[in-house]
């Protein structure tokens, strides 16, 4: 990290920006030059060894971004004067906005030598299915809905509490197994045979086996709003982690009430 | 200030049962105004997809979390039955009481669950052996349990954590004020 600044302001000066030429790092607006920059880098230029695109990191770590509380005013209203300047403890860095793409995901060392993994493109996740108690790794396929804002939807931005739509074959393919039977399967539309296999395994089957699937089927029966999502292959989920924390998107599907909260809020917005 | 119309308010109602949350207008002894949620309101400690309960129709009343706060306060009846959704609340939500338990009486209900409530108290002045008044004004959370708060209520408030800039105090009782005005002196 503190081999960025110099390497950054040597670019600045003599191959990009060339009227530029007395631009040190803090003098430049951060956010809009360090993204300039990784553009460039990232087209096919023959850059020198002491530039790899792995250690280029999004940010500058005294960016003018920081949670301090003494520039806000007093309850009564009253400013409070500056007492002293930015400190690193009070520190805040760029947003992740991590999307949807092959995984990428980026370690940052945290105040105390600790780590957090920026995630900055994430393509699978870990949703569990909470009636079913089950979790399984699935590919995101879209981000549908997003409660804060609108514009993280349209550019298709993984945060905590937005919804996605999932791919549903991991789940279906754990019910049929758990089960035998079929889940959100087409009327007529042929099976693989391993599919079909797997469907049929009690037609053989041992008495015992038989009797541990029936028991099983008594809580088999999955609510008919999921059953419909699962014929079409996709399934709503909420993303339950913070991805640009942790680096992950898990979450868990939607089902009951809540299902149904965001089906209505999703229908609304594609009747506008 | 007049009375509301009862087919207005009837059908301000039925509007707000129907959508959930809706907007609804001011009424008198209202304090809070409900906003449409964007985001499912949930208790965070309530796992509502349990599946015998969704398949077998819905249980005798919903799913709700509530706790007891301690120190004597008795959880109000509202926060029980309820079906608010305030994570600030202290008895359904995620904030525990401890530190200072204090007493005010209520100034202003204008903003949304929290209200500022005025503490009075006599300061000695040493050099003239002889007390001057001083008060000071709190914000302070009001869960929806507590329905018919009105100005001049004397209220019970607990101290929890930062639950804003600068709210860190919940009601935790509300007993009803004398009609006496809300600007005279009550010492306590």
């Amino acid at each position: 990290m503190e081999l960025l600044k110099p390497d950054l302001t040597i670019i600045a000066r003599s191959e990009v920006f060339p009227h530029l030429l007395t631009g040190t790092l803090t003098q430049i607006p951060c956010q809009p030059f360090i993204q300039h920059i990784i553009r460039i880098v990232q087209a096919p230029i023959n850059r020198t060894a002491s530039f790899p695109a792995s250690s280029l990191i999004m940010y500058d770590p005294y960016c003018s971004i920081s949670r301090d509380k003494w520039h806000k005013r007093r309850k009564t209203g009253g400013r409070i004067p500056q007492l002293r300047k930015k400190r690193k403890f009070e520190l805040g860095r760029p947003a992740a906005n991590t999307r949807i793409g092959s995984h990428r995901v980026h370690t940052i060392r945290t105040m105390g030598g600790n780590k957090k993994y920026r995630a900055l493109r994430l393509d699978t996740g870990n949703f569990s299915w909470g009636s079913e108690a089950i979790s399984r790794k699935t590919r995101i396929i879209d981000v549908v809905y997003n409660a804060s804002n609108n514009e993280l939807v349209r550019t298709k931005t993984l945060v905590k509490s937005c919804i996605v739509q999932v791919d549903a074959t991991p789940f279906r393919q754990w019910y049929e197994a758990h089960y035998a039977k079929p889940l959100g399967r087409k009327q007529g539309v042929k099976l693989s045979e391993a599919e079909d296999a797997v469907l049929k395994k009690l037609d053989g089957a041992s008495k015992k086996l038989k009797k541990k699937y029936a028991e099983r089927e008594k809580t088999a029966k999955v609510d008919h709003a999921l059953e419909e999502e699962f014929s079409t292959g996709r399934v709503l989920a909420k993303v339950a982690s913070r991805p640009g924390q942790c680096g992950r998107c898990d979450g868990y599907v939607l089902e009951g009430k809540e299902l149904e909260f965001y089906t209505r809020k999703l229908k609304t917005k594609k009747g506008k | 200030m007049g009375t509301v119309d009862h087919m207005q308010w009837l059908s301000l109602l039925a509007d707000h049962w129907f959508r959930r949350g809706a907007w609804v207008k001011n009424l008198p002894g209202q304090p809070t105004k409900i906003k449409t949620e964007r985001s499912f309101q949930r208790q965070p400690n309530v796992f509502l997809n349990n599946k015998k309960h969704l398949l077998s129709g819905k249980g005798k009343k919903n799913l709700r979390y509530f706790k007891n706060v301690g120190l004597g306060f008795k959880t109000p009846r509202e926060a029980i039955d309820g079906t608010y959704i305030d994570r600030k609340c202290p008895f359904t939500g995620n904030v525990s009481i401890r530190g200072r338990i204090l007493s005010g009486v209520v100034t202003k209900m204008k903003m949304q669950r929290t209200i500022v409530i005025r503490r009075d108290f006599l300061h000695y002045v040493k050099k003239y052996n002889r007390f001057e008044k001083r008060h000071k004004n709190m914000s302070v959370h009001l869960s929806p349990c507590f329905r018919d708060v009105a100005l001049g209520d004397v209220v019970t408030v607990g101290e929890c954590r930062p639950l804003s800039k600068t709210v860190r105090f919940n009601v935790l009782k509300v007993t009803k004020g004398a009609s006496g005005s809300k600007k005279g002196f009550s010492k306590f």
